[in-house]
Protein backbone atom coordinates (compact mmCIF):
# COMPACT_ATOMS: atom_id res chain seq x y z
CA UNK A 1 0.00 0.00 0.00
CA UNK A 2 1.57 3.28 -1.10
CA UNK A 3 1.98 6.44 0.99
CA UNK A 4 -0.26 8.55 -1.33
CA UNK A 5 -2.97 5.92 -0.89
CA UNK A 6 -2.68 6.13 2.89
CA UNK A 7 -2.83 9.94 2.73
CA UNK A 8 -5.95 9.74 0.54
CA UNK A 9 -7.61 7.33 2.93
CA UNK A 10 -6.80 9.34 6.06
CA UNK A 11 -9.95 10.56 7.81
CA UNK A 12 -10.53 12.49 11.00
CA UNK A 13 -11.93 10.31 13.81
CA UNK A 14 -15.71 10.49 14.05
CA UNK A 15 -15.75 11.42 17.74
CA UNK A 16 -14.88 15.09 18.30
CA UNK A 17 -14.52 15.62 14.55
CA UNK A 18 -15.32 19.34 14.75
CA UNK A 19 -12.71 19.87 17.44
CA UNK A 20 -10.08 17.99 15.46
CA UNK A 21 -10.95 19.89 12.28
CA UNK A 22 -10.70 23.24 14.11
CA UNK A 23 -7.36 22.24 15.60
CA UNK A 24 -6.06 21.14 12.20
CA UNK A 25 -7.15 24.43 10.57
CA UNK A 26 -5.68 26.52 13.40
CA UNK A 27 -2.49 24.46 13.34
CA UNK A 28 -2.14 24.96 9.58
CA UNK A 29 -2.79 28.68 10.01
CA UNK A 30 -0.14 29.01 12.73
CA UNK A 31 2.26 26.95 10.63
CA UNK A 32 1.78 29.19 7.60
CA UNK A 33 2.10 32.34 9.73
CA UNK A 34 5.25 30.92 11.21
CA UNK A 35 6.64 29.85 7.84
CA UNK A 36 6.50 33.36 6.36
CA UNK A 37 8.96 34.96 8.86
CA UNK A 38 11.06 31.79 8.70
CA UNK A 39 11.32 32.13 4.93
CA UNK A 40 12.20 35.80 5.34
CA UNK A 41 15.19 34.89 7.49
CA UNK A 42 16.58 32.62 4.81
CA UNK A 43 19.21 34.12 2.50
CA UNK A 44 17.89 34.75 -1.07
CA UNK A 45 19.91 31.82 -2.39
CA UNK A 46 18.42 29.42 0.16
CA UNK A 47 14.92 30.74 -0.53
CA UNK A 48 15.44 30.16 -4.24
CA UNK A 49 16.62 26.60 -3.70
CA UNK A 50 13.56 25.88 -1.57
CA UNK A 51 11.10 27.35 -4.08
CA UNK A 52 12.79 25.65 -7.04
CA UNK A 53 12.70 22.28 -5.24
CA UNK A 54 9.01 22.57 -4.28
CA UNK A 55 8.06 23.71 -7.81
CA UNK A 56 10.01 20.84 -9.37
CA UNK A 57 8.52 18.21 -7.06
CA UNK A 58 4.95 19.51 -7.54
CA UNK A 59 5.39 19.51 -11.32
CA UNK A 60 7.00 16.08 -11.26
CA UNK A 61 4.06 14.65 -9.32
CA UNK A 62 1.43 15.76 -11.85
CA UNK A 63 3.60 14.81 -14.85
CA UNK A 64 4.45 11.40 -13.41
CA UNK A 65 0.84 10.69 -12.48
CA UNK A 66 -0.28 11.52 -16.03
CA UNK A 67 2.50 9.80 -17.98
CA UNK A 68 3.12 6.65 -15.96
CA UNK A 69 1.48 3.61 -17.57
CA UNK A 70 -2.03 3.18 -16.24
CA UNK A 71 -2.10 -0.58 -16.05
CA UNK A 72 -0.05 -1.57 -12.98
CA UNK A 73 -1.57 -5.00 -12.53
CA UNK A 74 1.71 -6.62 -13.66
CA UNK A 75 3.55 -4.96 -10.77
CA UNK A 76 0.74 -4.72 -8.22
CA UNK A 77 -1.60 -7.60 -9.14
CA UNK A 78 -4.22 -6.68 -6.55
CA UNK A 79 -4.34 -3.01 -7.46
CA UNK A 80 -7.06 -1.36 -9.55
CA UNK A 81 -5.84 -1.60 -13.19
CA UNK A 82 -7.21 1.86 -14.04
CA UNK A 83 -4.86 3.77 -11.74
CA UNK A 84 -1.16 3.96 -11.01
CA UNK A 85 0.38 4.28 -7.54
CA UNK A 86 0.26 8.11 -7.62
CA UNK A 87 -3.41 8.38 -8.65
CA UNK A 88 -4.88 8.16 -5.11
CA UNK A 89 -2.91 11.29 -4.18
CA UNK A 90 -4.65 13.35 -6.87
CA UNK A 91 -7.57 14.06 -4.56
CA UNK A 92 -5.44 15.41 -1.69
CA UNK A 93 -3.55 17.44 -4.31
CA UNK A 94 -6.85 18.99 -5.38
CA UNK A 95 -7.58 19.89 -1.77
CA UNK A 96 -4.15 21.53 -1.50
CA UNK A 97 -4.82 23.52 -4.67
CA UNK A 98 -8.19 24.62 -3.30
CA UNK A 99 -6.54 25.78 -0.08
CA UNK A 100 -3.88 27.71 -2.02
CA UNK A 101 -6.66 29.28 -4.13
CA UNK A 102 -8.60 30.25 -1.01
CA UNK A 103 -5.46 31.76 0.52
CA UNK A 104 -4.84 33.78 -2.65
CA UNK A 105 -8.46 34.96 -2.62
CA UNK A 106 -8.17 35.98 1.02
CA UNK A 107 -4.92 37.78 0.32
CA UNK A 108 -6.48 39.64 -2.62
CA UNK A 109 -9.52 40.62 -0.57
CA UNK A 110 -7.32 41.86 2.25
CA UNK A 111 -5.24 43.94 -0.17
CA UNK A 112 -8.32 45.44 -1.84
CA UNK A 113 -10.01 46.37 1.45
CA UNK A 114 -6.77 47.81 2.89
CA UNK A 115 -6.19 49.98 -0.20
CA UNK A 116 -9.70 51.42 -0.20
CA UNK A 117 -9.84 51.84 3.57
CA UNK A 118 -6.67 53.88 3.31
CA UNK A 119 -8.26 55.97 0.52
CA UNK A 120 -11.25 56.74 2.74
CA UNK A 121 -9.30 57.41 5.95
CA UNK A 122 -6.80 59.70 4.23
CA UNK A 123 -9.55 61.25 2.06
CA UNK A 124 -7.49 60.76 -1.10
CA UNK A 125 -8.73 61.87 -4.54
CA UNK A 126 -12.09 60.27 -5.44
CA UNK A 127 -12.34 58.59 -2.04
CA UNK A 128 -16.15 58.49 -2.50
CA UNK A 129 -15.73 55.64 -4.99
CA UNK A 130 -13.83 53.71 -2.33
CA UNK A 131 -16.77 54.15 0.06
CA UNK A 132 -19.11 52.79 -2.63
CA UNK A 133 -16.80 49.81 -3.18
CA UNK A 134 -16.51 49.01 0.53
CA UNK A 135 -20.26 49.31 1.14
CA UNK A 136 -21.05 47.19 -1.94
CA UNK A 137 -18.40 44.64 -0.96
CA UNK A 138 -19.66 44.21 2.60
CA UNK A 139 -23.35 44.13 1.61
CA UNK A 140 -22.83 41.60 -1.19
CA UNK A 141 -20.58 39.44 0.99
CA UNK A 142 -23.12 39.34 3.85
CA UNK A 143 -26.06 38.44 1.61
CA UNK A 144 -24.05 35.97 -0.46
CA UNK A 145 -22.62 34.12 2.56
CA UNK A 146 -26.04 34.01 4.25
CA UNK A 147 -27.65 32.76 1.04
CA UNK A 148 -25.08 29.97 0.69
CA UNK A 149 -25.57 29.01 4.33
CA UNK A 150 -29.36 28.99 3.87
CA UNK A 151 -28.97 26.67 0.84
CA UNK A 152 -27.05 24.30 3.09
CA UNK A 153 -29.74 24.62 5.78
CA UNK A 154 -27.41 26.25 8.32
CA UNK A 155 -29.50 29.45 8.58
CA UNK A 156 -33.18 30.04 7.81
CA UNK A 157 -34.04 31.48 4.41
CA UNK A 158 -36.08 34.55 5.40
CA UNK A 159 -38.02 36.57 2.78
CA UNK A 160 -35.65 39.50 3.43
CA UNK A 161 -32.61 37.33 2.68
CA UNK A 162 -34.21 35.82 -0.43
CA UNK A 163 -35.38 39.17 -1.79
CA UNK A 164 -32.18 40.96 -0.81
CA UNK A 165 -29.93 38.39 -2.50
CA UNK A 166 -32.16 38.37 -5.59
CA UNK A 167 -31.97 42.19 -5.89
CA UNK A 168 -28.21 42.23 -5.38
CA UNK A 169 -27.32 39.22 -7.51
CA UNK A 170 -30.00 38.80 -10.20
CA UNK A 171 -31.02 42.40 -10.67
CA UNK A 172 -27.74 44.22 -10.00
CA UNK A 173 -24.56 42.16 -10.39
CA UNK A 174 -25.75 40.00 -13.29
CA UNK A 175 -27.20 42.98 -15.18
CA UNK A 176 -24.16 45.19 -14.65
CA UNK A 177 -21.82 42.41 -15.71
CA UNK A 178 -23.85 41.72 -18.85
CA UNK A 179 -24.04 45.45 -19.67
CA UNK A 180 -20.27 45.86 -19.30
CA UNK A 181 -19.54 42.97 -21.66
CA UNK A 182 -22.13 44.06 -24.23
CA UNK A 183 -20.30 47.38 -24.66
CA UNK A 184 -17.81 45.44 -26.78
CA UNK A 185 -20.45 45.23 -29.55
CA UNK A 186 -20.42 49.02 -29.85
CA UNK A 187 -16.64 49.14 -30.13
CA UNK A 188 -16.71 46.35 -32.72
CA UNK A 189 -19.23 48.30 -34.81
CA UNK A 190 -17.15 51.48 -34.67
CA UNK A 191 -13.90 49.61 -35.34
CA UNK A 192 -15.41 47.63 -38.26
CA UNK A 193 -16.62 50.86 -39.87
CA UNK A 194 -13.16 52.43 -39.65
CA UNK A 195 -10.93 49.40 -40.28
CA UNK A 196 -12.60 47.34 -43.03
CA UNK A 197 -11.37 49.37 -45.99
CA UNK A 198 -10.48 47.99 -49.42
CA UNK A 199 -6.90 49.27 -49.57
CA UNK A 200 -5.21 46.14 -50.96
CA UNK A 201 -6.04 42.74 -52.47
CA UNK A 202 -5.57 41.05 -49.06
CA UNK A 203 -7.86 43.57 -47.36
CA UNK A 204 -10.49 43.01 -50.08
CA UNK A 205 -10.38 39.21 -49.57
CA UNK A 206 -10.64 39.69 -45.81
CA UNK A 207 -13.58 42.04 -46.13
CA UNK A 208 -15.43 39.88 -48.63
CA UNK A 209 -14.97 36.78 -46.46
CA UNK A 210 -16.08 38.66 -43.34
CA UNK A 211 -19.22 39.93 -45.06
CA UNK A 212 -20.16 36.46 -46.34
CA UNK A 213 -19.68 34.88 -42.88
CA UNK A 214 -21.44 37.77 -41.11
CA UNK A 215 -24.55 37.27 -43.22
CA UNK A 216 -24.24 33.52 -43.76
CA UNK A 217 -24.21 32.53 -40.09
CA UNK A 218 -27.34 34.45 -39.09
CA UNK A 219 -30.94 33.60 -40.06
CA UNK A 220 -30.99 36.50 -42.51
CA UNK A 221 -28.49 34.63 -44.69
CA UNK A 222 -30.85 31.67 -44.90
CA UNK A 223 -33.78 33.99 -45.62
CA UNK A 224 -31.95 35.74 -48.49
CA UNK A 225 -30.65 32.47 -49.98
CA UNK A 226 -33.61 30.12 -49.63
CA UNK A 227 -36.66 32.42 -49.45
CA UNK A 228 -35.74 35.47 -51.53
CA UNK A 229 -33.44 33.81 -54.09
CA UNK A 230 -35.23 30.45 -53.96
CA UNK A 231 -32.04 28.37 -53.80
CA UNK A 232 -32.50 24.70 -52.85
CA UNK A 233 -31.72 23.87 -49.20
CA UNK A 234 -29.85 20.84 -47.86
CA UNK A 235 -27.54 18.36 -49.59
CA UNK A 236 -28.08 17.69 -53.32
CA UNK A 237 -29.79 14.45 -54.36
CA UNK A 238 -27.64 11.55 -55.46
CA UNK A 239 -26.49 11.60 -59.12
CA UNK A 240 -27.43 15.27 -59.41
CA UNK A 241 -25.84 17.21 -62.29
CA UNK A 242 -23.16 19.81 -61.58
CA UNK A 243 -25.63 22.72 -61.83
CA UNK A 244 -27.96 21.22 -59.18
CA UNK A 245 -24.96 20.51 -56.98
CA UNK A 246 -23.80 24.09 -57.44
CA UNK A 247 -27.23 25.50 -56.55
CA UNK A 248 -27.38 23.38 -53.39
CA UNK A 249 -24.06 24.74 -52.19
CA UNK A 250 -24.54 28.35 -53.34
CA UNK A 251 -26.62 29.47 -50.36
CA UNK A 252 -24.94 31.91 -47.99
CA UNK A 253 -25.17 29.50 -44.99
CA UNK A 254 -23.45 26.76 -47.02
CA UNK A 255 -20.68 29.11 -48.13
CA UNK A 256 -20.22 30.42 -44.56
CA UNK A 257 -20.08 26.84 -43.26
CA UNK A 258 -17.51 25.93 -45.93
CA UNK A 259 -15.36 28.92 -44.95
CA UNK A 260 -15.55 27.90 -41.28
CA UNK A 261 -14.81 24.22 -41.81
CA UNK A 262 -12.53 24.16 -44.87
CA UNK A 263 -10.59 27.40 -44.43
CA UNK A 264 -10.87 28.34 -40.77
CA UNK A 265 -10.41 24.90 -39.20
CA UNK A 266 -7.01 24.06 -40.79
CA UNK A 267 -5.70 27.54 -39.95
CA UNK A 268 -6.92 27.14 -36.35
CA UNK A 269 -5.31 23.73 -36.15
CA UNK A 270 -1.97 25.16 -37.24
CA UNK A 271 -2.28 27.95 -34.66
CA UNK A 272 -3.21 25.45 -31.93
CA UNK A 273 -0.18 23.28 -32.75
CA UNK A 274 2.01 26.35 -32.42
CA UNK A 275 0.34 27.42 -29.19
CA UNK A 276 0.61 23.88 -27.83
CA UNK A 277 4.34 23.62 -28.51
CA UNK A 278 4.85 27.11 -27.09
CA UNK A 279 2.84 26.16 -24.00
CA UNK A 280 4.90 23.01 -23.54
CA UNK A 281 8.14 24.99 -23.76
CA UNK A 282 6.81 27.56 -21.29
CA UNK A 283 5.61 24.83 -18.90
CA UNK A 284 9.05 23.19 -18.92
CA UNK A 285 10.71 26.55 -18.27
CA UNK A 286 8.35 27.22 -15.34
CA UNK A 287 8.74 23.70 -13.99
CA UNK A 288 12.52 23.93 -14.02
CA UNK A 289 12.37 27.52 -12.68
CA UNK A 290 14.21 28.80 -15.74
CA UNK A 291 11.67 31.58 -16.26
CA UNK A 292 12.89 34.93 -15.00
CA UNK A 293 11.05 36.31 -11.99
CA UNK A 294 9.79 32.93 -10.76
CA UNK A 295 11.80 33.16 -7.59
CA UNK B 1 -11.00 77.38 -45.17
CA UNK B 2 -12.94 74.90 -47.33
CA UNK B 3 -15.78 73.11 -45.55
CA UNK B 4 -15.44 69.28 -45.50
CA UNK B 5 -17.27 67.39 -48.24
CA UNK B 6 -20.02 64.89 -47.47
CA UNK B 7 -17.53 62.02 -48.08
CA UNK B 8 -15.01 63.48 -45.65
CA UNK B 9 -17.74 63.94 -43.09
CA UNK B 10 -18.81 60.34 -43.59
CA UNK B 11 -15.25 59.13 -43.08
CA UNK B 12 -14.92 61.02 -39.80
CA UNK B 13 -18.39 60.22 -38.54
CA UNK B 14 -18.95 60.73 -34.80
CA UNK B 15 -18.68 57.33 -33.12
CA UNK B 16 -21.52 58.26 -30.75
CA UNK B 17 -23.84 58.34 -33.75
CA UNK B 18 -22.75 54.79 -34.63
CA UNK B 19 -23.35 53.67 -31.05
CA UNK B 20 -26.83 55.21 -31.08
CA UNK B 21 -27.70 53.54 -34.38
CA UNK B 22 -26.60 50.13 -33.10
CA UNK B 23 -28.46 50.64 -29.83
CA UNK B 24 -31.73 51.55 -31.61
CA UNK B 25 -31.24 48.64 -34.04
CA UNK B 26 -30.81 46.12 -31.21
CA UNK B 27 -33.78 47.42 -29.22
CA UNK B 28 -36.11 47.51 -32.25
CA UNK B 29 -35.29 43.98 -33.41
CA UNK B 30 -35.42 42.55 -29.89
CA UNK B 31 -38.97 43.85 -29.55
CA UNK B 32 -40.18 43.54 -33.17
CA UNK B 33 -42.21 40.37 -33.76
CA UNK B 34 -40.14 39.44 -36.84
CA UNK B 35 -39.04 35.83 -36.84
CA UNK B 36 -36.84 34.40 -39.55
CA UNK B 37 -36.39 30.64 -39.67
CA UNK B 38 -32.76 29.64 -39.35
CA UNK B 39 -31.00 27.11 -41.49
CA UNK B 40 -29.88 24.29 -39.18
CA UNK B 41 -26.11 24.07 -39.28
CA UNK B 42 -24.51 20.58 -39.22
CA UNK B 43 -22.88 20.97 -35.75
CA UNK B 44 -26.26 21.88 -34.19
CA UNK B 45 -28.00 18.98 -35.93
CA UNK B 46 -25.31 16.60 -34.61
CA UNK B 47 -25.78 18.01 -31.10
CA UNK B 48 -29.52 17.40 -31.32
CA UNK B 49 -29.11 13.89 -32.74
CA UNK B 50 -26.67 12.94 -29.96
CA UNK B 51 -29.11 13.97 -27.22
CA UNK B 52 -31.90 12.15 -29.08
CA UNK B 53 -29.90 8.94 -28.56
CA UNK B 54 -30.21 9.24 -24.75
CA UNK B 55 -32.49 6.83 -22.95
CA UNK B 56 -34.68 7.78 -19.95
CA UNK B 57 -32.57 7.82 -16.80
CA UNK B 58 -29.22 8.32 -18.58
CA UNK B 59 -26.87 10.56 -16.62
CA UNK B 60 -25.38 13.70 -18.18
CA UNK B 61 -22.67 15.97 -16.76
CA UNK B 62 -23.18 19.66 -17.56
CA UNK B 63 -20.13 21.83 -17.12
CA UNK B 64 -21.55 25.34 -16.83
CA UNK B 65 -18.76 27.87 -16.75
CA UNK B 66 -20.34 31.10 -17.89
CA UNK B 67 -21.00 34.25 -15.98
CA UNK B 68 -23.38 37.16 -16.59
CA UNK B 69 -21.04 38.73 -19.14
CA UNK B 70 -21.89 36.06 -21.73
CA UNK B 71 -25.45 35.51 -20.55
CA UNK B 72 -26.92 36.63 -23.90
CA UNK B 73 -25.31 33.65 -25.62
CA UNK B 74 -24.92 30.96 -22.97
CA UNK B 75 -28.31 31.27 -21.26
CA UNK B 76 -30.41 30.48 -24.38
CA UNK B 77 -28.08 27.55 -25.12
CA UNK B 78 -28.36 26.09 -21.63
CA UNK B 79 -32.12 26.60 -21.49
CA UNK B 80 -32.68 24.83 -24.81
CA UNK B 81 -30.36 21.96 -23.89
CA UNK B 82 -32.00 21.49 -20.48
CA UNK B 83 -35.45 21.40 -22.06
CA UNK B 84 -34.26 18.73 -24.48
CA UNK B 85 -32.66 16.67 -21.70
CA UNK B 86 -35.86 16.86 -19.66
CA UNK B 87 -37.93 15.84 -22.64
CA UNK B 88 -35.70 12.79 -22.97
CA UNK B 89 -36.15 12.15 -19.21
CA UNK B 90 -32.39 12.19 -18.75
CA UNK B 91 -30.86 12.94 -15.34
CA UNK B 92 -28.16 15.57 -15.07
CA UNK B 93 -25.63 17.08 -12.71
CA UNK B 94 -23.90 20.44 -12.94
CA UNK B 95 -20.37 21.51 -12.15
CA UNK B 96 -18.87 25.02 -12.46
CA UNK B 97 -15.35 26.36 -12.53
CA UNK B 98 -16.74 29.90 -12.63
CA UNK B 99 -17.78 31.11 -9.18
CA UNK B 100 -20.61 33.26 -10.56
CA UNK B 101 -21.85 30.45 -12.77
CA UNK B 102 -22.42 28.28 -9.74
CA UNK B 103 -25.29 30.58 -8.72
CA UNK B 104 -26.49 31.49 -12.21
CA UNK B 105 -26.73 27.92 -13.49
CA UNK B 106 -28.19 26.65 -10.22
CA UNK B 107 -30.94 29.28 -10.18
CA UNK B 108 -31.65 28.82 -13.89
CA UNK B 109 -31.90 25.04 -13.55
CA UNK B 110 -34.04 25.37 -10.42
CA UNK B 111 -36.51 27.58 -12.32
CA UNK B 112 -36.64 25.37 -15.44
CA UNK B 113 -36.77 22.01 -13.67
CA UNK B 114 -39.73 23.10 -11.55
CA UNK B 115 -41.82 23.70 -14.67
CA UNK B 116 -40.90 20.26 -16.02
CA UNK B 117 -41.61 18.32 -12.84
CA UNK B 118 -37.98 17.49 -12.12
CA UNK B 119 -37.04 16.96 -8.49
CA UNK B 120 -33.74 18.16 -7.04
CA UNK B 121 -31.58 15.34 -5.75
CA UNK B 122 -33.61 12.71 -7.58
CA UNK B 123 -33.47 13.90 -11.19
CA UNK B 124 -30.76 16.53 -11.06
CA UNK B 125 -28.15 18.05 -8.76
CA UNK B 126 -25.56 20.80 -8.72
CA UNK B 127 -22.05 19.95 -7.51
CA UNK B 128 -21.15 23.62 -7.14
CA UNK B 129 -17.90 25.43 -7.80
CA UNK B 130 -14.55 23.72 -8.31
CA UNK B 131 -11.48 25.93 -8.63
CA UNK B 132 -9.41 23.70 -10.91
CA UNK B 133 -11.14 21.81 -13.71
CA UNK B 134 -8.19 19.56 -14.59
CA UNK B 135 -7.81 18.27 -11.05
CA UNK B 136 -11.60 18.00 -10.66
CA UNK B 137 -11.99 15.92 -13.83
CA UNK B 138 -9.07 13.66 -12.91
CA UNK B 139 -10.56 13.24 -9.46
CA UNK B 140 -14.03 12.47 -10.83
CA UNK B 141 -12.61 9.93 -13.28
CA UNK B 142 -10.99 8.07 -10.38
CA UNK B 143 -13.52 8.54 -7.62
CA UNK B 144 -16.46 10.90 -8.08
CA UNK B 145 -17.93 10.76 -4.54
CA UNK B 146 -14.52 11.43 -2.98
CA UNK B 147 -13.93 14.37 -5.31
CA UNK B 148 -17.30 16.09 -4.99
CA UNK B 149 -18.21 15.07 -1.44
CA UNK B 150 -21.36 17.26 -1.26
CA UNK B 151 -23.66 19.30 -3.48
CA UNK B 152 -24.48 23.04 -3.34
CA UNK B 153 -27.09 22.37 -0.66
CA UNK B 154 -24.55 20.66 1.55
CA UNK B 155 -26.10 17.23 1.02
CA UNK B 156 -23.50 14.45 1.06
CA UNK B 157 -23.22 12.96 -2.40
CA UNK B 158 -23.99 9.49 -1.04
CA UNK B 159 -27.49 10.72 -0.18
CA UNK B 160 -28.25 12.06 -3.67
CA UNK B 161 -30.45 9.63 -5.57
CA UNK B 162 -29.45 11.09 -8.92
CA UNK B 163 -25.89 9.76 -8.52
CA UNK B 164 -26.76 6.61 -6.63
CA UNK B 165 -24.33 3.89 -7.64
CA UNK B 166 -22.17 6.32 -9.59
CA UNK B 167 -18.52 5.66 -8.86
CA UNK B 168 -16.81 7.77 -11.46
CA UNK B 169 -17.29 9.97 -14.48
CA UNK B 170 -17.20 6.79 -16.56
CA UNK B 171 -20.77 6.11 -15.43
CA UNK B 172 -22.00 9.20 -17.28
CA UNK B 173 -23.43 8.95 -20.80
CA UNK B 174 -22.56 12.44 -21.98
CA UNK B 175 -20.66 15.62 -21.12
CA UNK B 176 -22.00 19.03 -22.12
CA UNK B 177 -19.74 22.05 -21.77
CA UNK B 178 -21.50 25.44 -21.76
CA UNK B 179 -18.72 27.96 -21.65
CA UNK B 180 -17.22 31.18 -22.98
CA UNK B 181 -13.70 30.06 -22.12
CA UNK B 182 -11.33 27.36 -23.36
CA UNK B 183 -12.47 24.53 -21.11
CA UNK B 184 -13.41 22.04 -23.81
CA UNK B 185 -9.80 20.95 -24.56
CA UNK B 186 -9.54 20.06 -20.85
CA UNK B 187 -12.64 17.87 -21.05
CA UNK B 188 -11.28 16.27 -24.24
CA UNK B 189 -7.91 15.59 -22.61
CA UNK B 190 -8.99 14.26 -19.24
CA UNK B 191 -12.52 12.85 -19.49
CA UNK B 192 -12.98 9.10 -19.98
CA UNK B 193 -12.71 7.93 -23.56
CA UNK B 194 -15.90 7.02 -25.35
CA UNK B 195 -18.17 9.52 -23.61
CA UNK B 196 -19.47 12.03 -26.20
CA UNK B 197 -18.63 15.65 -25.48
CA UNK B 198 -21.06 18.33 -26.65
CA UNK B 199 -20.00 21.96 -26.72
CA UNK B 200 -21.89 25.25 -26.29
CA UNK B 201 -19.40 28.07 -26.84
CA UNK B 202 -19.96 31.76 -27.42
CA UNK B 203 -19.77 32.76 -31.10
CA UNK B 204 -16.29 34.18 -30.69
CA UNK B 205 -14.97 30.87 -29.31
CA UNK B 206 -16.64 28.66 -31.90
CA UNK B 207 -14.06 29.21 -34.65
CA UNK B 208 -11.42 27.42 -32.57
CA UNK B 209 -13.66 24.40 -31.99
CA UNK B 210 -14.09 23.37 -35.64
CA UNK B 211 -10.82 21.41 -35.39
CA UNK B 212 -12.30 19.28 -32.58
CA UNK B 213 -15.52 18.81 -34.53
CA UNK B 214 -13.51 17.71 -37.54
CA UNK B 215 -11.59 15.16 -35.49
CA UNK B 216 -14.73 13.86 -33.78
CA UNK B 217 -13.49 14.83 -30.31
CA UNK B 218 -16.58 17.01 -30.02
CA UNK B 219 -19.77 15.38 -31.22
CA UNK B 220 -21.87 18.51 -31.67
CA UNK B 221 -21.78 22.24 -31.12
CA UNK B 222 -24.29 25.03 -30.49
CA UNK B 223 -22.70 28.32 -31.52
CA UNK B 224 -23.83 31.29 -29.44
CA UNK B 225 -27.35 32.70 -29.50
CA UNK B 226 -27.69 31.90 -33.18
CA UNK B 227 -27.02 28.21 -32.48
CA UNK B 228 -29.52 28.37 -29.64
CA UNK B 229 -32.13 29.67 -32.07
CA UNK B 230 -31.46 26.73 -34.40
CA UNK B 231 -31.78 24.36 -31.45
CA UNK B 232 -35.04 25.97 -30.36
CA UNK B 233 -36.27 25.50 -33.91
CA UNK B 234 -35.42 21.80 -33.74
CA UNK B 235 -37.23 21.55 -30.40
CA UNK B 236 -40.14 23.55 -31.83
CA UNK B 237 -40.07 26.08 -28.99
CA UNK B 238 -39.53 29.81 -28.95
CA UNK B 239 -37.04 30.88 -26.34
CA UNK B 240 -34.48 33.58 -25.83
CA UNK B 241 -32.32 32.34 -28.72
CA UNK B 242 -34.84 33.35 -31.41
CA UNK B 243 -35.17 36.89 -30.05
CA UNK B 244 -31.46 37.37 -29.51
CA UNK B 245 -30.57 35.90 -32.92
CA UNK B 246 -33.01 38.32 -34.52
CA UNK B 247 -31.25 41.31 -32.97
CA UNK B 248 -27.85 39.84 -33.91
CA UNK B 249 -29.00 39.26 -37.53
CA UNK B 250 -29.96 42.87 -38.05
CA UNK B 251 -26.90 44.14 -36.18
CA UNK B 252 -24.79 42.19 -38.67
CA UNK B 253 -26.73 43.85 -41.51
CA UNK B 254 -26.11 47.28 -39.98
CA UNK B 255 -22.39 46.56 -39.66
CA UNK B 256 -22.21 45.38 -43.29
CA UNK B 257 -24.13 48.42 -44.54
CA UNK B 258 -21.74 50.73 -42.72
CA UNK B 259 -18.66 48.85 -43.93
CA UNK B 260 -19.92 49.31 -47.51
CA UNK B 261 -20.79 52.95 -46.86
CA UNK B 262 -17.33 53.57 -45.40
CA UNK B 263 -15.67 52.07 -48.45
CA UNK B 264 -17.93 53.97 -50.82
CA UNK B 265 -17.11 57.23 -49.01
CA UNK B 266 -13.40 56.42 -49.20
CA UNK B 267 -13.53 55.84 -52.98
CA UNK B 268 -15.64 58.96 -53.60
CA UNK B 269 -13.28 61.03 -51.46
CA UNK B 270 -10.27 59.73 -53.40
CA UNK B 271 -11.99 60.43 -56.74
CA UNK B 272 -12.86 63.95 -55.68
CA UNK B 273 -9.31 64.61 -54.49
CA UNK B 274 -7.98 63.36 -57.83
CA UNK B 275 -10.38 65.59 -59.75
CA UNK B 276 -9.41 68.62 -57.70
CA UNK B 277 -5.72 67.85 -58.17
Amino acid sequence: MSIPYLIAQWQLPQQGRLLYATLVVLGAFVLILGLVPLLQTLPPRGRRVLIVTITFLAGLFFAAEFFLPVDWTAIFPKDDPTRNFLTPAIQPAQNVLQIIGALALGLGTFGLVRLHMRNVVQKRAQWGYSVVLLVAFVTMAIFSILNTLSEKGVVTKTPLLERGFSILFDYTLVQLDAAMFSLIAFYIFSAAYRAFRIRSVEASILMFTAVVVLIGVVPLGAYISYTLLGLPQGPPPENADWWTQFLHSAGLPSIANWILTALNAPAQRAIEFGVGIGGLAMAIRLWLSLERGVT
Amino acid sequence: MQSPTIWQRMLSIDRRLLYLLLFVNIIVFLIAPIRMPASISPPVQKFYDEIEKLKPGDLVMISSNWSASTLAENQPQLEAVLIHLMRKKARFTFISIEAQSRDISYRLAERLTKTHGYEYGKDWAHFGFVPNLIVAIKGMVNDLPATIKEDVRGTPISQLEVVKGVKSLKDYKMIIDVTPSGTVPIWISYSPKGIPILYCPTSVMAAEAYTYLDSGQITGMITGAKGAQEYEQLLKIEGLGARFANAISFSHVLIIVFILLGNFAMFMNRAQARREA
